[in-house]
């Protein structure tokens, strides 16, 4: 894609993103968009670590859960408004994956992701236990709806669109950062890692810290989609935010959706959450029902997820292997 | 003291069924280097397909299990045969996260045909515990590990005596040169897949008058099957013994002695631990 | 002074002893053959030089400085590049990413990075496969692209693993060319490969290993002739 063109595509996306909440009136449909768009950022969380570096992680939960318990726990005790919790959740949640990376790290393969599961049901476990900042089990509940004012503005608690733009803006961050990861030699790097991490060495790629700065980095986006979490739903407890669940569905959204592509989460969040609110109307828990089926039908029939077979068909296949990875 | 031995005997007990859990694991492992995330959902299927033989048909747990360890093993080689086969190729991550979703399949099918209620089995008999030595052995459990020590014993004189179990162990130990020896490592795979799934059925079947059944109890079972596998060494049969005999004891003596919170967190950091710096198991006889 | 130093290098497996109290030096430009029986411990000493397994005793100095104990990629920043005896590719790239990944070492901008990369694949004539998946190369251009993919790092040294491993007589009268040519680029080379002919045709000179020990060093003309090499290779009885 030329840069005239990768422009044109960020406006008419943005445009479009811009003029959803003018269309839809329905409080229903908006509240499926906004998390399609939660989704799509904690896709984008997982992909660029799982993407782009190869390194399947089954406790991103942890990540998320430490970006909500910041977010209501400053807004709750310090009162920090939630434009500046969420961003601060999503460093907490930074910071908190660099330990995690590099004892998670000194492991490859299978053994990373057994170990990145130990290590979300131990977060889960000191957030059940630690009471004096966790509120253990009860978790927290944001009851009162204090005055805020944005820019003037007193922020109407109520309505959908202040968390739609607030959603908007997560998620065309998270792509963007996806997009601008992919052209820089961290993002071609972390393809060398994914490819043989052996040779990816040899070639002189420091394969540890690019690992940990990834992991960073996806800790960040999760985060930042705990924070989001714990304001729109104004309930946080270890149950909603470290459950092993949660840690699957953010693998799945990008696997859906292209694993290692920019767009993937996104389209993976619209298929998977639009399926998963069709159904949950009718059965309760379904919607896990045809997670775990699409996911053996797209590693068995269609590895490269949704958009990454659309992206493979637009450019036809030549080109294709003259760049790292699709769009 | 007495509480000790008393934890102690309840702890070996139950360790001998997650043994088993964690044998059907690790052999799958072994052979075929694949991480069967929905090797929980397995006993989840076992534990259930007691208690509607008992429901529907009045056939005891523990006389149901002689028909349902090979109805066990046929889905282990249908799994195998139609859905896993095909993605081995993929490579072991692939593998992965394929597991995971059919762990999420099944779970959730699960959960919606049967809800999520918490089910128990009576049985008719051995209301009151055994109390030889005057240490309490309920007896549900107590049966449960006489079946689980049989067929334990009985797999190690398969694969240590008969051709076919000496297949399965080459295989193990070296793929390339099993092929090399003409064993047909195909064949194998589809064997061995169906006997660590009728391992985890069958103890399914064993746990089932002991434990609550819920359908989402294979996420339990699948983290406490890892802790056994990764402490006695990934793909070693006497590890996974060991492993699964050890977790028992930590259970019933954490629960006693250490709060039962912070029981479930050293098993965990243990976990990590053996996986840092042991990664060939605490007896060091697993692959890295 | 020697560019390559290697000074009492030891290595234990368990109990066993892979490599054992090994000395050489490798001056600049020369081309180095490390040969031996199989098992002899060659790949053992690239992978103990370069950082991949960790020596348990003994030293080894890039120009009088130290590299025991870096990683292999500070190893290589320090201008020591490998191949591998099997080829490592990065299989789902095509070859000239694959090369411009290695680029990014010396050439952060990726333009840069493919520039270097292009012209390395021409000098070892890849250019007209440049934009084939790796997985998908010949033996003989998977060999090759190793090869460049080490050579864009821009080395002092390089340590070619049986470049010539599974090659055809003719395909090894090309890597022979193409070896001496990165000599004439300035690139020192250490040489571990089991095709006879060829590495007694371009080694300057000869270590010989057996059991993990420096056995013979020399001339390759004069190595060959001595009595406890041929032994090494051949058993006691043709010697």
């Amino acid at each position: 894609m030329s840069r005239r063109a990768a422009a044109l595509a960020w406006a008419c996306g943005a445009a479009a993103v811009a003029a959803l909440p003018l269309l839809v009136k329905n409080a229903f449909l908006l509240h499926v968009v906004i998390l399609i768009l939660m989704w799509t950022v904690l896709g984008a969380a997982w992909n660029v670590l799982g993407g782009f570096a190869g390194q399947v992680s089954f406790g991103h939960a942890a990540l998320f859960g430490i970006g909500a318990y910041t977010t209501i726990i400053l807004f709750l005790k310090a009162g920090v408004a939630p434009w500046w919790g969420i961003p601060l959740g999503g460093m907490a949640a930074a910071l908190g994956s660099v330990p995690i990376g590099l004892i998670c790290f000194r492991l490859r393969g299978p053994y990373f992701s057994l170990a990145t599961l130990a290590v979300a049901e131990l977060a889960k476990l000191v957030a059940l236990n630690w009471e004096s900042v966790t509120n253990g089990p009860v978790g927290f509940l944001i009851t009162d709806l204090p005055q805020l004012r944005l820019l003037g503005h007193a922020v109407d608690w109520e309505a959908k669109t202040p968390f739609y733009a607030l959603a908007a803006l997560l998620m065309g961050f998270a792509l963007f950062a996806t997009a601008r990861l992919r052209q820089s030699r961290l993002g071609a790097y972390l393809v060398a890692i994914r490819e043989n991490e052996d040779a990816a060495e040899a070639i002189g790629v420091d394969t540890v810290r690019a690992k940990v700065l990834t992991l960073a980095l996806s800790g960040f986006l999760a985060g930042l989609g705990g924070g989001f979490y714990a304001c729109y739903f104004r309930y946080v407890d270890p149950d909603a935010v470290l459950n092993i669940g949660l840690s699957m569905e953010m693998v799945f959204i990008p696997m859906v959706g292209g694993l290692g592509t920019v767009c993937g989460p996104l389209v993976g969040a619209v298929f998977l959450t639009t399926v998963g609110e069709a159904v949950r109307e009718r059965f309760q828990v379904g919607h896990l029902i045809f997670y775990g089926l699409f996911m053996m039908i797209v590693i068995r029939f269609l590895p490269e997820g949704i958009w990454g077979r659309a992206a493979l068909a637009l450019r036809g296949r030549r080109k294709e292997a003259k760049g790292v990875g699709a769009a | 003291m007495e509480t000790f031995v008393q934890s102690l005997v309840s702890g070996l007990l139950m360790g001998s069924l997650y043994a088993m859990i964690g044998i059907g694991l690790t052999v799958i492992f072994g052979v075929m280097r694949i991480i069967n995330l929905a090797h929980g959902e397995m006993v989840m299927l076992g534990m259930f397909a007691a208690f509607f033989s008992q429901k529907l048909f009045g056939i005891d747990p523990f006389l149901s299990v002689l028909a349902l360890a090979p109805a066990m093993f046929a889905v282990g080689v249908l799994i195998y045969r139609f859905l896993l086969r095909k993605v081995i190729p993929g490579g072991e991550l692939n593998t992965l996260l394929y597991t995971a979703g059919m762990s999420l399949l099944v779970a959730n099918l699960a959960l919606f045909a049967w809800s999520g209620d918490y089910r128990t089995i009576t049985l008719s008999y051995g209301l009151a515990p055994l109390r030889p030595l005057g240490i309490a052995v309920p007896v549900a459990l107590a049966i449960g590990f006489g079946m689980a020590a049989a067929v334990t014993t009985a797999l190690w004189l398969f694969l240590g005596a008969t051709d076919t179990g000496r297949a399965i162990r080459a295989t193990s130990q070296n793929r390339e040169a099993a092929i090399l020896m003409g064993i047909d490592v195909e064949k194998v795979a589809v064997l061995t897949f169906g006997l660590g799934t009728a391992l985890a059925g069958t103890a399914g079947v064993l746990l089932a008058p002991s434990l609550y059944l819920y359908p989402t109890v294979g996420e339990l079972l699948i983290v406490k099957s890892f802790v056994i596998v990764v402490l006695g060494g990934l793909g070693s049969v006497p590890g996974a013994i060991a492993g699964g005999l050890l977790l028992g004891l930590v259970e019933s003596l954490g629960a006693v002695y250490v709060s039962a919170t912070y029981k479930d967190g050293l098993g965990y950091v243990l976990f990590l631990l053996v996986l840092l710096y042991r990664p060939a198991g605490l007896f060091g006889v697993g692959k890295s | 002074m020697a560019l390559l130093e290697v000074h009492g290098l030891t290595r234990f497996f368990g109990g066993l002893r892979a490599v054992g109290n090994l000395s050489f030096e490798v001056a600049e430009g020369e081309i180095l053959g490390l040969i031996g029986p199989n098992g002899a411990g060659k790949t053992t000493v690239f992978n103990l030089v370069t950082g991949f397994v960790r020596p348990s005793q003994g030293e080894v100095r890039l120009s009088g400085r130290s590299v025991v104990g870096l990683r292999p990629n500070a190893v290589a920043r320090r201008g020591i590049a490998r191949t591998f005896q099997i080829v490592k590719p990065f299989p789902g790239l095509s070859a000239r990413e694959n090369v411009t990944l290695a680029a990014f070492l010396r050439h952060p901008a990726r333009r840069d990075a493919e520039h270097a990369a292009d012209e390395v694949l021409g000098r070892l004539g890849l250019s007209h496969r440049a934009s084939t998946l790796a997985s998908q190369l010949t033996l003989m251009d998977q060999k090759r692209l190793e090869m460049a993919k080490a050579l864009a790092t821009d080395p002092r040294v390089l340590l070619l693993d049986e470049p010539m491993g599974g090659l055809n007589p003719s395909e090894v009268d090309v890597a022979v060319g193409m070896v001496e040519r990165i000599r004439r680029g300035g690139v020192t080379v250490i040489l571990v490969e089991h095709v006879m002919k060829a590495i007694m045709r371009i080694s300057d000179r000869v270590v010989v290993l057996h059991h993990g020990e420096k056995i013979a060093e020399g001339a390759p003309a004069v190595v060959v002739r001595d009595p406890q090499v041929v032994a090494a290779y051949f058993g006691r009885r043709a010697a």
